[in-house]
């Protein structure tokens, strides 16, 4: 009989399954090792299978059994919450360094930056998480809200753009208007978040812009509501 | 940025998407108290998250990477746990036999649970449970042929399920 051949593979290879597991009858076992001998496709497969079975006696079929356990659904804000802390207390300690370090007629300059740079009351107001949509493909780009009394703090998170290239951030207003946030250079290989400021009010902002070479990405930002959400002017 | 790096909070969050059941259900079969598995799943985010910059996805994935996290992370709490009282945990029993030996058997059970039903019903009725490929056929009212061809498709599919989870042989 011949043992070899795509046809002949076909009629054994359904057998290579419980031929790894040892549960064939010798007959049909004979006939399989025949034509692993003549099949290197065959064998290759045999011994991948039986790498395979042999792992099987690792898994308890009570544990498997049952579904796969799950978290609680808070976990998840609770390591962004851990992380977030321990992000703004780092950020907190890296701008009293700065503060410290400047002397002279520089000390007049860092009380005005400061002003700008620390953090307000310590985070009573929630920071918003705003999504790009309908971004092209490869490319993610989301930011962070944070009121502040100053303003707005904007960390913009990129990635997937074209590396050197210049993004422009603004708020929109209730009214259209523009306030630009800073601006930052994408760098493919360093850390693609970029801390910036704006003085618009978050509560009052409509939606972040962001502009990357000759196109603009934009999403709506849902304030944080409160009696100064509309514009009075 | 590198792809795959874990740097801003919203890489952690897209990680933790994608990683945190995985990790969560190793941590359970490791240290069997789900109290202590969701801490040891939140210390090893944070803790990726501050060695963020030091990921090389070059070097091996994400969730590799997470996964020896876990492990120390594992390791800590058990060593804190050695150091207190025992005291009953109800539910899961936690693993004891070494860290990679646990693992790979967490990997073999969560592979069994991602196969098709019908492969994996004739793996567990013929192999753990023993019974003949002819039994297991009349029962599920297929030719015994079938049964075999399952077994046959059935490992190939645990075998494509334990190397994306990163299983090498």
């Amino acid at each position: 009989m011949r043992t070899d051949g795509p046809d002949r593979c076909r009629e054994w290879r359904h057998l290579l399954g419980a031929y790894a597991l040892g549960d064939l009858d010798a007959g049909e076992r004979a006939g399989l090792e025949a034509h692993l001998e003549s099949c290197p496709e065959c064998r290759a497969e045999a011994e991948s299978l039986g790498a395979v079975a042999q792992l099987l006696p690792l898994a308890d079929p009570d544990r498997f059994g049952r579904p796969a356990p799950q978290p609680s659904a808070l976990l998840g804000e609770r390591i962004a919450a851990a992380i977030g802390n321990e992000g703004r207390a780092r950020r907190r300690r890296r701008h009293r360094r700065f503060g410290l370090t400047l002397t002279g007629a520089a000390v007049a300059a860092a009380a005005a930056l400061a002003i700008f740079v620390l953090p307000g009351d310590g985070g009573a107001d929630p920071a918003q998480h705003v999504e790009f949509a309908a971004l092209p493909p490869g490319i993610h780009i989301g930011a962070t809200l944070e009121p502040h009394a100053y303003g707005t703090e904007i960390r913009v998170y990129v990635r997937g753009i074209r590396s050197g290239t210049l993004c422009r951030v603004s708020l929109v207003g209730p009214r259209g208007a523009r306030v630009p946030a800073g601006t930052f250079r994408y760098r493919w290989g360093e850390d693609s978040e970029a801390v910036l400021s704006s003085a618009l009010d978050l509560s009052r902002t409509r939606a972040i812009d962001i502009r990357t070479g000759n196109r603009t990405f934009v999403a709506p930002v849902k304030g944080t509501g409160g009696p100064n959400q509309e514009e009075t002017t | 940025m590198q792809p795959g790096a874990l740097k801003g909070e919203r890489d952690v969050r897209e990680a933790y998407a994608a990683h945190s059941g995985e990790l969560f259900g190793f941590a359970l079969r490791s240290l069997g108290d789900a109290g202590l598995a969701e801490e040891a799943v939140q210390e090893t985010f944070v803790r990726a998250w501050r060695a963020g910059k030091r990921f090389d996805p070059q070097i091996g994935s994400l969730r590799t990477w997470l996964f020896a996290i876990l492990r120390n992370v594992v390791i800590d709490l058990g060593r804190a746990r050695a150091a207190r009282p025992a005291v009953a945990a109800p539910g899961v029993e936690p693993a004891v036999e070494p860290f990679e030996q646990a693992l790979l058997s967490w990997q073999v059970e969560e592979a069994m649970r991602r196969i098709g039903e019908d492969h994996r019903r004739v793996l567990v009725e013929t192999h753990y449970r023993g019974r003949p490929y002819a039994e297991v056929a009349e029962e599920l009212g297929v030719p015994e042929g079938t049964v075999k061809s399952r077994v046959y498709y059935g490992l190939r599919a645990l075998r494509v399920v334990l190397e994306e989870m990163g299983y090498e042989d």
